[in-house]
């Protein structure tokens, strides 16, 4: 029984992940940029979230706008941090880390504005449905309806995605700007457009994350919640695991990383909660730097 | 002979400068001195990422994790053995400088985001060690005392003076090494490496250990400014090294303009004035509480992206490189210089 409840705390967890890796992996591939922001975004979600939940009541109505909020923020941070970038900064000394600098210092932006608005207090989203365990056979599972219901989100949204992505022109035209932007232009891609949507969708996925890690929690977050940090790390980790180009590697990645910290807390120690994600991510840079699916021989960016 | 006459020059303005600050932390008040010794400690530290960042082109987003292990090392030693202070900090260098070369060795293998994302990782997860082991302290963290001024020094010489001179003494050495080594054939090796590493490997460098090697004194120049950090606050505790603090570090650094050392001192005074300025303006607008308190990290963060958009160099290499170019133009000759 122990068993079973550390394998689905950690597919939860696991999901959620996949769900922030996803939206590295989306930005990563339109831009060839880690968006060390995502956190900052998702969390500026969730209080889109709050307002909506605070004004209308309704968790379902929260998630769709704090899912467009932050496809409209993501978007217009690529139309305005991105392409100033991509038009200052991309040669020089410091060419290679500078990406990596302002996404860092957009994370300090949005923080900060986020604390001047709302405050730094702990605000609450409760939780459209109950958080405590089924039980079977008299005895309860920590498995619980709202963790099931976070489960099934995420996997209709990952089968949305890959329907848009396999299915549609549109996704033709994403994966054709990722791989081939050259020829993807010269096929008449729209390529500065599509790098927009990518970043809008990671945007979705992020606020999604969000919203989850807030309620799966214990429903409080702030700006400062530590949640998010862990968040940004382990969503970044999940997408290292699964080669940080491929979508389908997200999710392994996510449910790899999240199954693991789950076993590692229960049946070695809790206290590593904090130091897990780090050494996990050293054993696969070492064990197998390509990723479970990537097929780069290095890690070269 | 060129190059000699600056070395004599750079030494006099030392030795000037140190005069002054003499003279100058014996008018100002305590708060001021304090914030001087801040400053000194964020010299440190910046010019450990100019190395690391600047030179060798390696990002690290856990500096601070590094500058913990320093300052826990510092007063585990001191309150086990009660060691001399200046052996506490000799040994924060050395202990940083441990976790550096092993943390390097596999950053070595890694390259940009995935370096960054790694010691970010790092940055999160290893203050929360300290409530692992009893010797740490938890989250209340050790009590780091460096004891009074000496007597000789004079009755009116206060703690926070003591301080003050420690950590100035400690950023003039540091400046001192750190300028030599990147002036020396390691930073050159460094530079070349980072420029392109696969024309470095050509040259016969071994890119690779000479990566490690720009981690390792790096991390050994942030632990020494680790430990002088909680000096200055008394106590070492998780809670002092927040995530946030690497994320200041390399702020300053870029401002100070990240490939020279010749604006570190300008990084740290930015660090420590822009939230008394952000406090005057924030009164002086009337604005409430919570815009009050965030001020000064829109501030920084907001300059972050501005001079990494406009200034990439920072603003003092912009300045001599316009210079440059200017008495180029003066001289007679078109050559273009770079």
């Amino acid at each position: 029984m122990q068993l079973l409840n550390t394998l689905l705390i950690g597919v939860t967890a696991g999901s959620i992940y996949a769900l922030m890796a996803i939206a590295f992996v989306l930005v990563w591939r339109s831009t060839r940029v880690i968006n060390f922001a995502q956190a900052g975004m998702a969390l500026l979600s969730t209080y889109f979230g709050y307002e909506a939940v605070s004004r209308i009541g309704s968790f379902w109505v929260a998630l769709p706008v704090a899912m467009i909020g932050g496809a409209l923020f993501a978007a217009l941070v690529e139309l305005i941090l991105m392409r100033l970038l991509v038009k200052h900064a991309s040669s020089g000394p410091i060419a290679g880390v500078a990406p990596i600098i302002a996404t860092l210092g957009l994370l300090g932006v949005i923080r900060s504005v986020i604390s001047m608005i709302w405050g730094g207090q702990d605000l609450r989203i409760v939780a459209p449905i109950s958080n405590d365990g089924f039980t079977i056979n008299g005895s309860t599972l920590v498995f619980s309806p709202l963790k099931l219901l976070v489960l099934v989100v995420v996997a209709v949204l990952l089968l949305l995605l890959t329907i848009l992505f396999q299915k549609t022109n549109l996704g033709l035209a994403l994966r054709a700007s990722a791989h081939a932007p050259e020829i993807a232009r010269l096929s008449g891609v729209k390529v500065d457009s599509v790098r927009t949507l990518g970043w809008a969708l990671a945007g979705a996925a992020g606020a999604v994350a969000g919203l989850f890690q807030t309620v799966n929690g214990n429903g409080n977050f702030s700006p400062d919640s530590i949640e998010f940090s862990l968040l940004l790390v382990s969503g970044f980790i999940a997408a290292v695991i699964g080669g940080l180009d491929s979508l389908l590697g997200a999710v392994i990645g996510g449910l790899f990383l999240g199954i693991t910290i789950s076993f590692v807390l229960m049946y070695v120690s809790s206290g590593l909660f904090f130091i897990a994600p780090f050494i996990i991510l050293l054993l696969v840079l070492f064990i197998r730097p390509q990723g479970i699916i990537g097929v780069k021989a290095g890690r070269r960016a | 002979m060129h190059k000699a006459k600056q070395e004599s020059t750079h030494l006099t303005m030392f030795i000037l400068g140190g005069v002054v600050l003499y003279f100058l932390s014996g008018m100002v008040d305590e708060l001021r001195v304090y914030q001087g010794a801040t400053i000194a400690v964020y010299v440190i530290a910046i010019s450990s990422i100019i190395l690391l960042t600047g030179y060798s082109g390696q990002v690290s987003l856990g500096h601070g994790a590094l500058m913990a292990v320093g300052a826990y090392a510092a007063a585990v030693l001191r309150i086990e053995f009660n060691l001399p202070i200046i052996l506490c900090f000799v040994v924060a260098v050395l202990a940083a400088a441990i976790g550096g070369a092993l943390l390097g060795a596999a950053a070595a293998r890694l390259s940009g985001p995935y370096l960054a994302g790694t010691t970010l990782a790092l940055a999160i997860g290893l203050p929360s060690l300290a409530n692992q082991f009893e010797v740490l302290g938890g989250e209340q963290g050790l009590l780091f005392d460096v004891g009074f001024p000496p007597l000789a020094l004079g009755e009116e010489f206060t703690q926070y003076k003591w301080f003050f001179w420690i950590a100035a003494l400690a950023a003039l050495i540091s400046m001192w090494v750190v300028r030599n080594l990147l002036n020396s054939a390691y930073g050159r090796a460094w530079k070349a490496g980072r420029g392109n590493e696969v024309a470095a490997q050509l040259t016969g460098i071994n890119t690779a250990r000479s990566k490690v090697l720009a981690f390792t004194i790096s991390a050994g120049i942030a632990g020494l400014a680790g430990a002088l950090l909680a000096m200055t606050i008394g106590t070492v505790s998780p809670s002092a090294f927040p995530l946030s603090l690497s994320f200041a570090v390399l702020t300053g650094a870029v401002l100070a303009g990240i490939t020279t050392l010749g604006g570190v001192i300008l990084g740290a005074v930015v660090l420590v004035i822009i939230p008394e300025l952000a406090d005057v303006i924030a009164h002086r607008l009337g604005a409430a509480e919570s815009v009050t308190i965030n001020l000064p990290g829109l501030i920084v963060s907001g300059l972050l992206i501005l001079t990494v958009l406009f200034v990439p160099n920072g603003p003092v290499e912009q300045h001599r490189a316009r210079k440059a170019k200017h008495s180029a133009l003066l001289g007679g000759t078109h050559k273009k210089m770079q």
